[in-house]
């Protein structure tokens, strides 16, 4: 299949192609993270900004290790340091990248559509490292990538996402993704974190993590923002826990050896007791480099051929 | 492969003899198996490689380790080609480090797939040596690169095209020499 | 004088809906009648010369009163001022609106309003008509000096854009303002339930995850103010309503006799949460785009009276206010010069809505709300009329636009249906789309 995209900005208009692509791509890339010598010359002589408005080491840190084993240059455009804080509105700094001649920006941003503005404006391909509440593709990506990785073909398979879903970009990309690879998503969370128009997603709903568990292939827990309680959307973090957290007694009911993830950074003893999230850190090598796999596949397909090289 | 039908190069047998052939020099240059790792690139190097470690285990008696590479990541031309290639899975199970590597293709052109291959091989370790086997050696070299073992020496026209068909990817087996059919030489 | 000839008078407020010759003399409307001979007409000119139009094919109505737009002075300019608003007024088919009050000062005293009303007149296009503040710095708690600033020409007192959320507060304002016979014009948004969201609450914000609004931070307030106007008689009008609840509610408040009108603006029976882009920010409005079962009771409810006006909250930003992220982008179309031809096209040709209803609700019902000259051609008032060619037809470019905003989401849409010449107390304002 020719890729044709520019930009990846989320997973609900994506193929069920393109994701496999991505995927199998991944793969390989996985192959070179392996390697002793860490560093390709693909993408000699191309430029990657990273463009930040929220902080997250993992996820920027992910994407410049993606982009300098390609053998780009990446740029880190910090917000704190630049004028994004002197009130420069994000058109503006759209355009002083596209007079950077940037081949590629990986944005994350508080609003919700920013990376499609953005893409929008630029000539440069862009990727959506998150935006507002709307979607994470490359989270939900390697996600699924581990979940391939230790489950083989997910079709059929059963994941249960619990946790904030009305405000987790996470749980939107993923829901998309996963539902297209023909997984059977649950979503599970309190009516306020999980209110009805969640039903937009397509994919089950439940209020009951414990009538939702049995036979979950895969459980993800979402984090939870604590200040959520002040704005009165959950009554304690005791309640909350004691309803949706996962502990090692409750994913018994899943009567499976359940693999269970977490975007982090967790809040252990909330949303996922101690020894759960124990589990879930055990997986942590394997999601970061599974991390960054994905990103050096999405920036390889994205400017690594002829089609998008900007003039 | 689009093109006019020209010669038949090689058949079955052909190819059959040719790769028998560098087996045996392979075995005979590095004075034996010992440090020998054989590395087919993708896609037609990879039932090649095969071929040669089945010949050489069935007069040598052992068995050579294997391993694919996929050499995209490292091609050159990757801003200039039209369809930008599918990324694959390079599987080398064994460590090269101080190893003879065997580098195995279908067809020897311009040299810069095995100089990609070259790059691709070095970044896995650091071999004793290397070598570059082809079945086909078609010139036209535009770089500093020979084959240590070639199955058939053709001199070709940059018009002409050399298709090498394996049964394992085309279910064909022969090599064959095409025309180009456009008029354009690009 | 201007004498129309066999044009197609559209005046609800005489029940006329025929084809008709219409006189204009000294800035009023002289006579009006089936059809008038050259002999008629000369006697009546009295020696002035006379512009004869030939009418035929096209409508000729009252000029359109705009009971809710922004035009941003003082304060704003940027964005919009008086004249730049008047001008796209008139180009649009409005010869009368009233502007609302929450500019930089807010219009809290009757100096302010003076300002605004003699600006308008400076500007000397559409009537500009300003609406005071109910409270003082629009701060929801001391009310303003009312009785003052009708003298000084409030049209009706609003603290649009800002909800009063004191239930006691929005009780004593309906009772005071009775000593102005004005209305108050309440925001209908119930500031907690709106928090920080940014389009309707519903699929399509679930799907988009885009903060929600729901419909109740409307309705809460809607249902909250009928109380109080049933409770004190006050009069009460209702801006831009939105949703099927509100519809519901003005339906049985006006069954029980309370003393209450309310408007809807074009875009709300046009587009729905549907509609709206991730990346596109022209639809983000406040109140937000509801859901088509939202569209469909608003029609109705304007079709059948329980909502008396429609009025275009135009709400003019600057390109680079609008040109963000749809989080930060701030909310409001600038409608003025676009918002009679979209319910044309959109509602009228299609059978949804008689231009006859239209005409009603967007000249006599708010003549009549807000006690403005204007709202009928009978004889002897000021003509303020439009003139709308049903075949004319013009691509909505941003370099034709007279308002400073370029705000709308018919940039680069084709029109057919378009006013083609707008008076305003006689005088001709607007000619072939160019206003004068």
């Amino acid at each position: 299949m020719k890729w044709q995209r520019k930009d990846i900005l989320g997973i609900e208009d994506m193929s069920v192609e393109e994701i496999r692509q991505i995927l199998h791509t991944a793969k390989a890339m996985k192959g070179i993270l392996m390697r002793p010598i860490k560093k390709l010359p693909t993408l000699k002589g191309k430029s990657v900004v990273n463009l930040f408005y929220e902080s997250s080491t993992r996820t920027r840190t992910s994407f410049e290790m993606a982009g300098k084993v390609l053998g780009a240059d990446t740029t880190s455009i910090a917000v704190a340091q630049s004028s994004v804080n002197k009130g420069e509105s994000l058109y503006d700094t759209a355009k002083t990248i596209q007079a950077l001649r940037a081949d590629l920006v990986i944005i994350r941003h508080q609003s919700s559509g920013a990376a499609s503005f953005l893409a929008d404006i630029l000539d440069a391909g862009v990727i959506n490292a998150g935006d507002g509440q709307h979607e994470h593709p490359t989270q939900a990506l390697l996600d699924i990538f581990t979940m391939e990785e230790r489950l083989g073909d997910l079709e059929g398979k059963n994941v249960v996402i619990v946790g904030d879903v009305l405000h987790s970009r996470v749980a939107r990309s993923n829901a998309w993704g996963l539902q297209k690879l023909g997984v059977n998503v649950t979503l599970v969370g309190p009516p306020t974190l999980l209110p009805v128009e969640m039903a937009s997603l397509g994919v089950k709903m439940s209020h009951d993590l414990n009538s939702a568990l049995p036979g979950a292939d895969v459980v993800m827990a979402l984090r939870l923002q604590l200040e959520r309680q002040k704005s009165g959307l959950f009554p304690s973090l005791r309640e909350y826990s004691q309803l949706y957290g996962l502990t090692t007694e409750r994913l018994k009911k899943t009567q499976k050896q359940s693999i269970v993830l977490h975007p982090g950074p967790m809040n252990r003893g909330v949303e996922i007791s101690d020894d759960v999230a124990d589990s879930v850190d055990a997986l942590i090598e394997r999601q970061v480099t599974n991390g960054v796999a994905i990103r050096m596949a999405l920036i390889y397909l994205l400017i690594g051929g002829s089609s998008n090289v900007v003039a | 492969m689009e093109g006019i039908f020209k010669s038949k190069i090689l058949d079955a047998d052909g190819i059959r003899r040719a790769i028998t052939r560098i087996a045996h020099e392979i075995v005979e240059k590095n004075k034996g198996t010992e440090k020998l790792v054989l590395v087919g690139i993708r896609r037609r190097g990879v039932p090649l490689a095969e071929r040669i470690q089945k010949y050489i285990e069935e007069f040598e008696g052992v068995t050579l380790p294997l391993g694919i590479l996929d050499i995209t990541l490292y091609r050159d031309d990757l801003s200039t080609i039209d369809v930008q290639p599918v990324v694959h899975e390079t599987d080398v199970p064994v460590s090269i480090e101080g190893k003879a590597v065997i580098l195995i293709d279908d067809v020897l052109y311009t040299g810069r797939t095995a100089r990609a291959a070259l790059d691709a091989t070095m970044d896995l370790g650091r071999p004793e040596r290397i070598q570059l086997a082809v079945l086909v050696d078609r010139g036209h070299r535009e770089l500093p690169i020979r084959a240590d073992y070639v199955g058939k020496n053709l001199p070709t026209s940059r018009r002409e095209i050399v298709a090498v068909r394996l049964k394992e990817v085309d279910g064909d087996e022969d090599v064959l020499l095409l025309e180009r059919e456009d008029d354009n030489p690009n | 004088m201007w004498w129309l000839k066999e044009v197609a008078v559209i005046d609800p407020s005489q029940t006329i809906s025929s084809p008709c010759d219409v006189l204009i003399k000294d800035g009023k409307v002289l006579d009006i009648a089936s059809s008038l001979t050259e002999v008629d007409v000369s006697a009546k000119a009295q020696g002035e010369a006379v512009e004869t139009i030939e009418g035929k094919g096209k409508f000729l109505f009252p000029g359109l009163i705009d009971v809710h737009t922004h035009l941003r002075e003082p304060g704003q300019e940027e964005k919009e001022d008086i004249l730049s608003g008047s001008r796209a007024a008139v180009r649009g088919g409005f010869t009368t609106i009233l502007a609302m009050a929450n500019t930089q000062p807010v219009i809290d005293k009757r100096a302010l309003i003076e300002f605004v009303r003699l600006q308008g007149e400076r500007a000397g296009y559409a009537h500009v008509l300003p609406i005071g503040t109910v409270t003082k710095g629009m701060q929801g708690s001391e009310l303003v000096e009312m009785a003052d600033m009708k003298e000084g020409g409030a049209a009706a007192f609003s603290d649009d854009g800002k909800n009063i959320q004191n239930a006691e507060v929005m009780r004593l304002a309906l009772e005071y303002a009775k000593l102005t016979g004005l209305p108050i014009i309440s925001h209908c948004e119930d500031k907690d339930l709106a928090g920080d969201g940014l389009m309707r609450r519903g699929l399509a914000s679930g799907r988009m995850g885009l903060r929600g609004i729901p419909g109740s931070a409307e309705s809460v307030i809607v249902g909250r103010d009928l109380i109080l106007a049933e409770e004190t008689r006050g009069k009460l009008h209702l801006a831009h309503i939105s949703t099927a609840e509100s519809v519901d509610l003005i339906r049985k408040a006006k069954a029980r006799g309370v003393d209450v009108t309310a408007e809807v603006n074009p875009h709300h029976l046009i587009f729905c949460d549907e509609d709206i882009k991730l990346n596109d920010t022209v639809l983000k409005v406040n109140p937000p785009l509801g859901s088509k079962e939202d569209r469909e009771a608003l029609i109705e409810g304007l079709k059948d009276g329980t909502i008396d006006m429609i009025a275009t909250d135009h709400a003019p930003h600057t390109q680079a206010e609008k040109t963000r992220p749809f989080a930060e982008a701030p909310f409001g179309i600038a409608s003025l010069e676009t918002a009679l031809s979209a319910v044309w096209q959109h509602l009228v040709v299609p059978g949804r809505l008689s231009l006859d209803r239209v005409v009603e609700a967007w000249s006599v019902s708010p003549a009549k709300r807000f006690g403005l000259n204007g709202g009928t051609l009978k004889p002897g008032a000021p003509a303020d009329m439009v003139l709308f060619d049903p075949d004319y037809k013009e691509v909505i470019k941003p370099a034709n636009l007279v308002s400073k905003a370029r705000n709308t989401p018919f940039l680069g849409k084709s029109f057919q249906g378009l006013p083609v010449m707008v008076w305003v107390e006689g005088r001709l304002v607007q000619k072939d789309r160019m206003v004068l």
